[in-house]
């Protein structure tokens, strides 16, 4: 279990003014867990993390780890403890003299020659990259450098991993295949994963649960399902739209598309799913109950955490007073109605 | 070889004495060198680490140690040279030939190497060295395993350059009774304006000078991955 409790951090700028990177950040997250920090540049995730194995010193706060308080650690202590926490980066950081093995074997300690070879193939074998023992990182892709990466955090059999952006640099599909590593291994080890991203991909694709930062804070936490299908802080809410297709309207209309102009009577509305079931056929139902038309024109649903979140844009066609009652019906089955367009009289 | 004699009428007349004067140089060479890169390697390892944002952090050792290395470098060598000579006779014993110049060639090489160590340190990548610490590495761990070794290619080159400017070194203080090829040149080609031999002497510098280039470069080259 890692406790972080009112961490704050500060920084001196060049111009000698005081930049509060962390700023009273208290967190916790469990064993076993895929936890999420997002935030946009500058938000302090990096530091924050860098805070869990004290690569940054808090300058107020506590950081425990199992129980273990780590700011009072002696120096030897908390070199012994940061063994048994792994760390991978944005921009790998392999040592480029040293092969695969080598960089692999670089943290193993009190090991015969053989047994080190042995644990790296196993580490190797593990991260799915078994053939590359002998290259150097400049001979290697980014998503295989990152795999490596991941074998030498794991070297130590550690029971945290901290990934700081490690996808960022990456292509969509390799950040896909690294993600789904970093799925399996969780699994499979039991490993505790903390992910510092800016990609709200990254936290959907992965974590049970998630954290936004801001300007040093954290201004919402808690189930990945919640944080996305009902985001409260408008941070939050600009994230969750950059990944939804249900903000494309929002340009459609401001380019005057065609396909969002509305004819007299009818009204445009965002849908949105905040509960888990949406099984049930709502728009067809609504439609033969109400006796209007929904015409759909953008829909945008997405498994995330095992449940279902997005929405779809709608426009209602019918008389005034039942496309009110539809949109009232939503209300109660707990979807989210936003009117974008009235074109009623 | 009759046709040496018509050409270098002088050397062949002093063939042993340029035998010594070369021995001389690589003497001063190799005993000053050698100091000068334990040492030069030891200052710049402490300022790469205790400048400010470095992993042992510490203002007052890097602020003494920074303006003693601009001071020393801020001397010129000639001046140096006659400046050191108590401090030398005081150590060596001696203040003249090969003795007695190791101490000043070593308070005027030291600083430059200091730097280009420094230099060659600075180009490890920030994120080599926080992977290293993420990794339970110590601070003397990543001076030794991360620092040294992912540098090891621009401290070969540094190593280079300072053996080739150290040996414009030994030629001045040859002026001031180290012997050597610097002393010998000015001796017999200068002040006796026997061409033959500065011409020589300069031919014994260029190929030594290239020598050391080209092994430098190979052997950083073959550290390059």
């Amino acid at each position: 279990m890692i406790e972080l409790e009112h961490i704050v951090k500060n920084f001196r700028s060049d111009n000698d003014k005081l930049i509060h990177a962390v700023n009273d950040v208290s967190l916790k997250i469990n064993d076993g867990d895929i936890f999420g920090i997002i935030g946009f540049s500058g938000a302090g995730k990096s530091t924050l993390v860098r805070c869990i194995n004290l690569l940054e010193r808090p300058d107020s706060g506590s950081v425990k780890i199992d129980g273990v308080e780590m700011m009072t650690l002696k120096p030897r202590e908390l070199y012994k403890a940061r063994t048994k926490i792994g760390m991978i980066f944005q921009q790998f950081n392999l040592m480029p003299s040293r092969t695969v093995l080598q960089n692999v074997a670089y943290p193993l300690r009190n090991m015969t020659k053989e047994q080190i070879r042995k644990k790296v193939r196993e580490l190797l074998a593990l991260v799915d990259i078994p053939d590359k023992e002998n290259a150097y990182p400049s001979e290697l892709s980014g998503g295989q450098k990152q795999r490596v990466a991941i074998a030498r955090a794991l070297a130590n059999d550690p029971t945290i991993l901290l990934c700081d952006e490690a996808t960022s640099a990456l292509d969509p599909q390799t950040t896909g295949a690294i993600l789904q590593l970093l799925k399996d291994l969780n699994k499979k080890l039991g490993l505790t994963i903390v992910v510092i991203t800016h990609e709200m991909e990254v936290v959907k694709h992965i974590c049970r649960r998630a954290a936004v930062m801001d300007a040093g804070k954290i201004i919402e936490s808690g189930d990945v399902f919640e944080i996305f299908s009902s985001p409260k802080h408008q941070v939050t809410q600009n994230f969750v739209r950059t990944t939804s297709n249900l903000s494309k309207i929002d340009t459609l209309i401001r380019d005057k598309s065609p396909i969002v102009k509305l004819k007299p009577g009818e009204v445009m509305a965002r849908l949105v799913y905040v509960h888990a079931d949406v099984s049930e056929p709502l728009i067809s139902y609504a439609s033969r109950a109400f006796d209007i038309e929904i015409n759909i024109i953008l829909s945008d649903v997405e498994i995330v955490a095992d449940s279902m979140v997005g929405g779809t844009v709608v426009i209602f066609n019918g008389d005034s007073e039942k496309i009110e009652r539809t949109m009232q019906y939503y209300r109660d089955k707990n979807i989210r109605v936003e009117v974008i367009q009235d074109a009623r009289a | 070889m009759p046709e040496l004699k018509v050409l270098l009428p002088n050397l062949i007349k002093r063939l042993p004495e340029f035998w010594k004067a070369c021995g001389d140089t690589l003497l001063m060479e190799v005993w000053s060198g050698s100091i000068i890169f334990v040492l030069g390697l030891i200052f710049g390892i402490i300022l790469t680490v205790t400048k400010p944002g470095g992993i042992m952090e510490n203002k007052p050792v890097y602020q003494i140690l920074d303006k003693i290395i601009n001071l020393f470098r801020s001397i010129p060598f000639i001046i140096l040279l006659t400046a050191l000579m108590p401090l030398s006779r005081a150590i060596m014993g001696t203040a003249i030939y090969v003795r007695g110049v190791i101490v000043p060639l070593v308070f005027g090489a030291t600083p430059f190497f200091s730097r280009q160590v420094e230099s060659a340190l600075a180009q490890t990548d920030k994120g080599l060295i926080e992977a290293a610490l993420s990794m339970g590495s110590s601070p003397f761990e990543v001076i030794f395993r991360v620092y040294l070794r992912e540098s090891l290619a621009p401290i070969i080159r540094a190593v280079t350059i300072t053996i080739i400017s150290l040996l414009g070194l030994t030629a001045m203080a040859g002026a001031v009774g180290a012997g050597g090829l610097g002393d010998f040149a000015i001796r017999y080609g200068h002040d006796r304006n026997m061409i033959d031999i500065t011409w020589v002497t300069v031919i014994v510098l260029v190929i030594g000078v290239s020598v050391v280039q080209w092994l430098g470069e190979y052997l950083a080259r073959r550290n390059t991955h």
